[in-house]
């Protein structure tokens, strides 16, 4: 029986006198597609940052297999196999696809500091090991005919794809995806959903927020449902959908577009 | 980018190689100089170029360099090449101590930071700091070039020396560039967050490139003593910061761009020698021109440095 492996409890963030995420607890069990959804400002983004460590909530606990990484810096979360995407792509986006995803081999790479100044036949090696590593993920995510290709210059959805590419290349034991279907065509929607099963399949648990509610209730095994920052429902696909809160919380944020 | 490889540099090197045997003792100095200054700005480069750390201090390191090895001979009798390990750790060594408490500070901040550091450098050897660094004037009358015993009254063999330390430094670049610590540079400066999320201690490399920068500049110190055997001051102030930012601004942070920077600033002058006062004034204006039509530098840095078996026929771009 899997554990739980990610637990929030009470974990509370504040911007001057807003509660972007307030007293929110959940779990998320190894193995799971585990969905966050809420209304635009409901606060899932921030928070991805507190478990990811670009942020540090001021109360409540995460626990990761049983270690408190709340005050952790985010290259130290990396360090324990949680990976994140941004939902406003963040890639070097000078860069090609190929240097992109190589950047996700940095912790998993032997080299020390001083092989950038006088290599050794270890650290040629391990530099070959980690290009063909890079070369996996651009098969698996599709993307050899674009190695050289400078990101800045791709589709959107081209770049969610590198962009989920370069966290895989960290090997993680939890991929934190925030939004990753925005802005995507159907067709790369589609796709996208095939992807995050493969990724699945490999024994990855996966944390995601999404906005296409479709999506989240095709492909989650289990999901929180947030607004102004609390958590108003948790449960199966089948059993949020049922819940009148959450079809209020979604009818009324639609009003308070208007 | 491939023809810079296979042909650019080795011709440039061959030439470099054979060049003092073409020049006069005049010519040689010059040619001395640029070799040097090449050096301090490709230090400056890992720092600024690749790093993004706004450092206007890099004079203080080359500085420091030059002082180590000065005073190791001056006081204690030490060759100057002997003086070559201390002349890298002393200045690596104050790099990181000065790195660590301001590698936080955004980029304004810490420019000006780095130039305070600079001007203190500079009064504390003025001062005549513990007696040893000769106050104004400096120290001069240093002993010439020696190995083994055998001492080199000729420029050439300074010229050699200082080719050597070029070659060097040319060749740590290039490891860099093939290496987690020196793409970790790139990563960093490009994205900061993204690169942290990607597991990168930002923090770590960045005080890992100004300890690399103020060495190899440090190291630049001993050929600019074994040069002139002489040092003094005013050839580390924060005018000569200011020069090394500049000419890896405007070069573009690319090898060849750095050594065209410093040729136009260091050369170019001598070739019209009746204009060489006016080689701030030349300078000055190609800063300008060059900032206004090419931004990101006259010969700007470019990424792709990913193996052969990656790239397919059929890529797109890049
Ligand atoms: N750095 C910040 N400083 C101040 N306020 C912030 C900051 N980041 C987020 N907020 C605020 O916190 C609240 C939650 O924002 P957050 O980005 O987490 O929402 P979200 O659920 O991800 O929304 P969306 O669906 O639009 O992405 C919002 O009101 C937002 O304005
Ligand atoms: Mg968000």
């Amino acid at each position: 029986m899997a554990g739980n492996d990610l637990v929030l409890t009470g974990v509370t963030k504040r911007f001057g006198g807003l509660v972007a995420v307030d007293d929110l607890s959940f779990s998320v069990k190894e193995g799971q597609i585990y969905g966050i959804i809420g209304p635009n400002g409901a606060g899932k983004t921030t928070a991805f940052n507190c478990i990811t460590g670009i942020y540090r909530s001021e109360e409540g606990s995460v626990k990761w297999r049983g270690e408190e990484i709340r005050g952790l810096t985010p290259y130290q979360i990396v360090d324990r196999g949680i990976v994140r995407t941004f939902q406003t792509i963040r890639l070097f986006s000078e860069m090609s696809v190929a240097e992109n995803i190589m950047s996700g081999r940095h912790i998993k790479s032997s080299q020390s500091w001083w092989h950038g100044i006088f290599p050794t036949p270890g650290s040629r090696r391990d530099e070959k090991e980690n290009w063909l590593r890079v070369q996996e993920q651009l098969e698996f995510f599709d993307l050899q005919d674009y190695a050289t290709t400078p990101t800045g210059s791709l589709s959107y959805g081209m770049q969610r794809r590198v962009e989920m590419a370069r966290a895989m290349a960290v090997e993680p034991t939890l991929l934190i995806l925030d939004e990753p279907a925005a802005g995507l065509n159907d067709k790369e929607t589609c796709e996208l959903l095939q992807t995050i099963y493969k990724i699945r399949d490999k024994g990855v648990t996966v944390l995601l927020i999404e906005h296409d509610m479709d999506m989240v209730m095709e492909m989650t095994d289990y999901l929180s449902v947030i607004n102004f920052g609390r958590k108003i429902a948790e449960g199966t696909p089948a059993e949020v959908q049922a819940n009148p809160a959450v079809i209020e919380a979604y009818l009324g944020s639609e009003d308070d577009d208007e | 980018m491939k023809n810079l490889n296979v042909f650019g540099y080795p011709l440039f090197i061959v030439f470099m190689a054979a060049l003092p045997l073409g020049l006069d003792a005049r010519w040689q100095e010059v040619a001395i100089s640029f070799l040097v200054f090449s050096v301090v700005a490709l230090s400056q480069d890992i720092v600024l170029g690749k790093c993004g750390i706004f450092n206007m201090g890099q004079a203080l390191f080359f500085g420091m360099g030059a002082y180590c090895t000065a005073i190791l001979n001056n006081e204690y009798g030490w060759s100057l090449l002997s003086t070559i390990p201390v002349a890298i750790l002393i200045p690596a060594l104050f790099g990181i101590l000065l790195a660590g408490p301001i590698m936080h500070l955004r980029g304004d901040y810490l420019l000006v930071t780095t130039i305070g550091f600079n001007i203190v450098f500079v009064q504390a050897v003025q001062n005549n700091l513990g007696g040893v660094t000769g106050g104004p004037n400096g120290i001069f009358g240093l002993d010439s070039l020696s190995l083994f015993g055998h001492e080199f009254t000729d420029q050439v063999a300074v010229y050699y020396f200082a080719f050597a330390v070029m070659l060097l430094t040319l060749w740590i670049m290039r490891n860099l560039e093939h290496s987690k610590a020196g793409r970790a540079l790139h990563y960093l400066r490009l994205d900061p967050l993204a690169a942290e999320s990607i597991g990168i201690n930002t923090r770590l490399y960045k005080i890992f490139a100004f300890g690399l920068g103020a060495g190899i500049a440090g190291l630049a110190g001993t050929v600019f003593v074994a040069q002139f055997t002489a040092v003094s001051p005013e050839g580390f102030g924060f005018m000569q910061s200011v020069l090394f930012f500049s000419i890896v601004i405007v070069g573009g942070s690319s090898v060849p761009g750095i050594f065209l920077g410093v040729f136009v600033m260091f050369v170019l002058p001598e070739v019209f020698s009746p204009l060489a006062t006016w080689r701030y004034f030349i300078f000055g204006f190609a800063m300008i021109a060059a900032m206004i039509l090419r931004p990101r530098g006259i010969w700007p840095a470019k990424f792709g440095n990913i193996p052969k078996f990656l790239i397919k026929e059929s890529n797109h771009g890049g």
